[in-house]
């Protein structure tokens, strides 16, 4: 009995040890808890309360519950839909290409060879310009009759009356180039990152064994860089599907580029429609949240498939 | 990164609506049909209270570019030792200056005891009880004022501000190769099309409103209904005009690019000599006879000339002095506003800043009619300028108006399917609660 009774000792003991070090635990974590409650859920929490409300833009401080009302009235509306419409066509072109572009980048910067650590500087220099500037920029670039690309289309003859950022869907495409122009950089520098944790040894293996250039990109090169280039897409594409400094810059909406954060803006900032703006933020933010959820569910598949392996 | 940013985002959001929050009572009742009366109760500002005024003032108005308020209240301040005005300048777009404006009118803060407000913002600022009321100031200087400009700080019968500047398009035309200006727009536009074409300001934004409404208003169309209640855009009056414009960019009169204009594109286009036409704020003049300007010295301008089968329009812009309801000094801010309002610093503002003037008498003053060749000109593009439709709701008008015609200017849409469009933009936002 004695001796049962003394093995019983340590896990009681370590049980409300355990007990204390939990709350001592919670204790310890409840500051940045608080923290994140305040930063992060009250915001939330408080943009959910003001979708679910009417706030007059007439007299002052008047103010209604309205239920759904807000979410039904951006639902019905075809500005939201075709904000939702220009939103996905950015973000499906401008994170195509700044991957292809992004990849091709880092295949180049990875290849070891004098003036690398220049190259890699240089080749970030993009994405270290202010959106803001980037878009300004572009803006002169695409002016009619004093831009660039008009004075090249007419020297090699082809029509250089284009307005493109009056015209749809010349504006799209502008705001998808200014994009891909700016953050191809920053998917490089991911996909960089990935391409240096393969080893080198495997490529050596397949060369020794006869695999051509080609064969060796795509059967080692993209498979191990898979994990990477998912994170990478994730990071770009939450990133496009908020877009609103381009538009903002370059067309104010006009001509096909109003996107959900520019309608979100301009109902709840420029038109003061607090309610419907705050449901239009909040259904962009499930927006983005579905497509995060679908894209983690499956990089995590991805990650538990190359754990098997 | 990207779910956390988009959670600071709207955490901002949020919390800058958190001033507004706190007052807000559910009172359930309909309230959004109310539209007379919302200024009910509103306090009026005392005129006697500037006699004794003293203490620190804060005025606050967009960048000053032309440096007349700096010197203003820098003057103000010599004359008057018992008082302390200082200037806090906002960013220089007119929408982040209301931005600003209503941030701070939300949150009940006295930072600033007056405003630079543009014009258009007059219903809606006084609608949510930000202004105090000026009538009883104001009632005994009206004869001063060019009378177009008082009625952009009335609403609902009372005055809620002080004129301070004003402005009216005018038409900039190659004086070297037109003796005179055309009688009609037609006229205009037809010799635009031989020619080098005309510009203006096009892109999508409030100054395409004010644009399409000097066009439309001359054709004799209507925006609002006079009760305010329903719009009344889609009109054969209005179509006239927008179709005009519209056949202007198709016949080469106007650039294709003039959809993308503000005022510097279109002061550039004109300056560079690639238009012999230009519809434009009087402030262009000066800049477009410096050194370096292909224009020096070879053009004029003129008011606006006639819609074929209408009249003559021009719609008035410029800045009012509004005192806010809280406002810890509106004495000494109403001494301020009387001294930059009063008509000596009217005319060194015409004089050394270019300032179009908002009292009457200042316009014949020789020194301003030195300073300003077309200060004659200018004065009768005041007098017959129009206010923009007067709403509480007047920026999603606005949106309502310059989003379709720029989409018709743009070639998307048929000019009627553009008014019948602008139409029910408008209704739905004449119908916010």
């Amino acid at each position: 009995m004695a001796t049962a009774a003394v093995p019983a000792g340590p896990p009681k003991k370590g049980r409300s040890k355990g007990m204390s070090e939990r709350r001592l635990a919670a204790l310890m974590v409840s500051p940045s808890m608080i923290l994140i409650g305040i930063v992060a859920a009250y915001p939330i929490g408080y943009a959910v309360w003001l979708s679910l409300h009417e706030y007059s833009v007439r007299v002052a401080g008047l103010s209604r519950w309205a239920g759904l009302k807000n979410y039904t009235t951006a639902l019905g509306d075809s500005e939201f839909w075709s904000a939702v419409k220009v939103t996905f066509i950015f973000t499906g072109g401008s994170v195509f290409f700044e991957t292809l572009l992004g990849l091709a980048m880092a295949m180049a910067m990875h290849a070891a060879f004098k003036g690398q650590g220049l190259l890699r500087t240089v080749v970030l220099v993009p994405w270290a310009v202010l959106t803001v500037v980037t878009a300004i920029m572009w803006q002169t670039i695409f002016e009619p009759s004093l831009g660039f690309v008009n004075s090249l289309l007419g020297a090699v003859g082809l029509p250089n009356d284009t307005v493109w950022l009056g015209e749809s869907p010349e504006a799209l495409i502008v705001m998808i180039i200014a994009d891909v122009w700016k953050t191809a950089p920053f998917m490089a520098l991911l996909l960089l990152a990935g391409l240096q944790v393969i080893p080198n040894e495997i490529y050596e293996a397949a060369k020794v064994d006869g695999a051509t250039a080609w064969q060796r990109f795509v059967r080692i090169t993209l498979p191990l860089l898979k994990p990477a280039l998912l994170v990478a897409l994730i990071f770009r594409t939450l990133d496009a599907l908020r877009i609103f400094d381009l538009p903002f810059v370059l067309t104010k909406g006009a001509n096909g580029t109003t996107t959900l954060s520019l309608i979100s803006y301009e109902t709840f900032q420029t038109n003061r429609i607090l309610g419907l703006g705050s449901a239009l933020a909040i259904l962009t933010f499930i927006i983005v949240m579905i497509v995060s959820f679908v894209y983690i569910r499956f990089v995590g598949g991805n990650i538990r498939g190359m754990a098997e392996e | 990164m990207g779910i956390k940013s988009l959670l600071a985002l709207m955490g901002a959001c949020a919390l800058f609506a958190a001033g507004c929050g706190s007052d807000d009572k559910s009172s359930g009742g309909d309230g959004g049909s109310a539209d007379t009366g919302q200024t009910k109760g509103a306090k009026a500002i005392d005129p006697a209270s500037m006699d004794s005024a003293k203490g620190a003032v804060t005025y606050c108005a967009g960048k000053d570019t032309s440096g007349d308020l700096v010197k203003g209240i820098e003057d103000f301040n010599k004359a008057n030792p018992e008082l302390k005005a200082k200037l806090l300048e906002f960013p220089e777009s007119a929408d982040e200056q209301r931005n600003q404006f209503i941030q701070r009118q939300r949150a009940k803060s006295g930072d600033c005891d007056g405003f630079e407000a543009d014009v258009v913002w007059t219903a809606e600022f006084a609608s949510q009880k930000w202004l105090l009321d000026m009538t009883p100031y104001v009632e005994k200087r009206k004869a001063e004022f060019v009378p177009s400009t008082l009625s952009s700080v009335e609403y609902e019968d009372k005055i809620w501000g002080i004129p301070r500047v004003s402005d009216a398009g005018l038409l900039y035309y190659r004086s070297d190769k037109f003796s005179e200006v055309p009688a009609t727009w037609q006229e205009v536009y037809k010799e635009a099309a031989a020619g080098k074409g005309i510009v203006y300001q096009g892109a999508s934004y409030e100054g395409l409103t004010v644009n399409f409404l000097e066009l439309a208003f001359a054709a004799g169309g209507k925006i609002i209904s006079d009760d305010g209640k329903k719009p009344e855009i889609d009109s054969p009056e209005n179509l006239k005009a927008l179709q005009f414009m519209v056949d202007g960019i198709k016949s080469g009169a106007a650039p294709k690019a003039v959809t993308t204009y503000m005022e510097e594109e279109a002061r550039r286009t004109f300056e560079s000599g690639r238009a012999d036409f230009m519809r434009q704020w009087p402030y262009a003049y000066s800049l477009g006879n410096k050194t370096g300007s292909k224009t020096k010295g070879k053009f004029k301008v003129a008011p606006y000339p006639e819609f074929e089968g209408g009249g003559k329009a021009a719609i008035l812009g410029g800045h009012n002095v509004v005192i806010s309801t809280y406002s810890k000094n509106p004495g000494g801010m109403l001494k301020l506003a009387d001294y930059l309002t009063s008509p000596e610093i009217m005319k060194s503002n015409a004089v050394e800043f270019s300032k179009t003037p908002v009292i009457a008498e200042t316009y014949a003053d020789p020194a301003v009619q030195k300073a300003l060749p077309f200060a004659n000109e200018l004065k009768a593009a005041v007098e017959q300028a129009k206010s923009r439709p007067v709403s509480p709701v007047y920026t999603q008008i606005s949106q309502a108006i310059y989003k379709n015609v720029n989409g018709a200017l743009s070639g998307q849409m048929e000019p009627a399917a553009a008014l019948k469009k602008a139409s029910g933009d408008m209704e739905k936002a004449l119908a916010t609660f």
